[in-house]
């Protein structure tokens, strides 16, 4: 399972992930938007559209969370045709991270929920073990720039 | 509006078998609790997701070896075995201790998935 990530620390529990939830793409992001880690979409300017759609949406939901139960709705799950999205966040002691995945028939929700929490746990350990983060949080004016280079980096441009 | 769900009574019945730690509804296509009767320290959802997709590969498996419907699955263990039968995308799944009698839980589970339409 291949898996394209920006910061090391995420590589395995991802991979992990992908194996053994059997999902067609994965997106690990900030919830700025700011893409970490990818599986499965071979175009840069994809990985760019399905970060800014999944942060949209993470924002979205978690914001009708605090406004109709007082608190940010967690997972969210779209089940189409052929094709289902499951996004949640995950808390790590680097910051909050959103994932996203897509599945199909292959596998089910069930699965991919179990994973899931799986996935948490390993970020959370890998966090945990994982060197500072030297670089500090994301903002505005370099937002762009942080992204460009974190694609150009998952799509071996960097 | 009941609260009871349709599939409480036949999972009763299930879990006084002996030995039979717990017994789900899933549905087969999600991987998800429909309904369930278990002892606590049971990891529900884990089990039912799992049984489910090998409940799916063993119906699927059957269909394309020409033998037809899968009619009743069991998996042993080294501390327990797991059995499920289905029928239109449920699956009814039974969790027992090696002690469990599969004999009367096989008849009890064909019997229940009659409810499943």
């Amino acid at each position: 399972m291949s898996v394209a990530v920006v910061e090391g620390w995420v590589e395995e529990p991802l991979r992990q992930f992908v194996e053994d939830a059997r999902v067609l793409l994965a997106l690990l992001l900030q919830p700025s938007g700011q893409v970490l880690a990818q599986h499965g979409f071979s175009r840069s300017v994809d990985v760019m559209s399905a970060c800014a759609l999944a942060a949209a949406i993470h924002a979205s939901s978690a914001e009708l969370g605090r406004q109709l139960d007082g608190r940010p709705f967690a997972v969210l799950h779209h089940a189409g045709r052929s094709r289902q999205i499951f996004l949640a966040p995950v808390q790590t002691t680097r910051g909050a991270l959103v994932c996203l995945a897509v599945f199909d028939a292959v596998t089910s929700l069930g699965l991919v929920q179990l994973y899931f929490a799986e996935l948490q746990a390993r970020l959370a350990k890998a966090a945990a073990a994982a060197a500072p983060d030297a670089k500090g949080p994301v903002l505005a004016g370099n937002f762009e720039f942080e992204l460009n280079r974190n694609l150009a980096v998952l799509f071996g441009r960097g | 509006m009941s609260a009871v769900s349709p599939f409480a009574e036949l999972l009763a019945s299930l879990v006084r078998q002996r030995g039979v730690l717990g017994s789900m509804v899933v549905s087969e296509s999600d991987g998800i609790v429909v309904d369930s009767n278990l002892q606590i320290g049971l990891r529900g959802p884990a089990v039912a997701a799992l049984a489910a997709s090998l409940y799916r590969k063993a119906r699927l498996s059957a269909e394309a070896a020409g033998f037809g419907e899968c009619a009743f699955l069991q998996l042993e263990a080294e501390r327990g075995r797991v059995c499920a039968v289905g029928r239109n995308d449920l699956v009814l799944v039974a969790v027992a201790e090696p002690r469990a009698n599969v004999g009367l839980i096989r008849v009890e589970m064909l019997r229940a998935v009659g409810a499943f339409g």
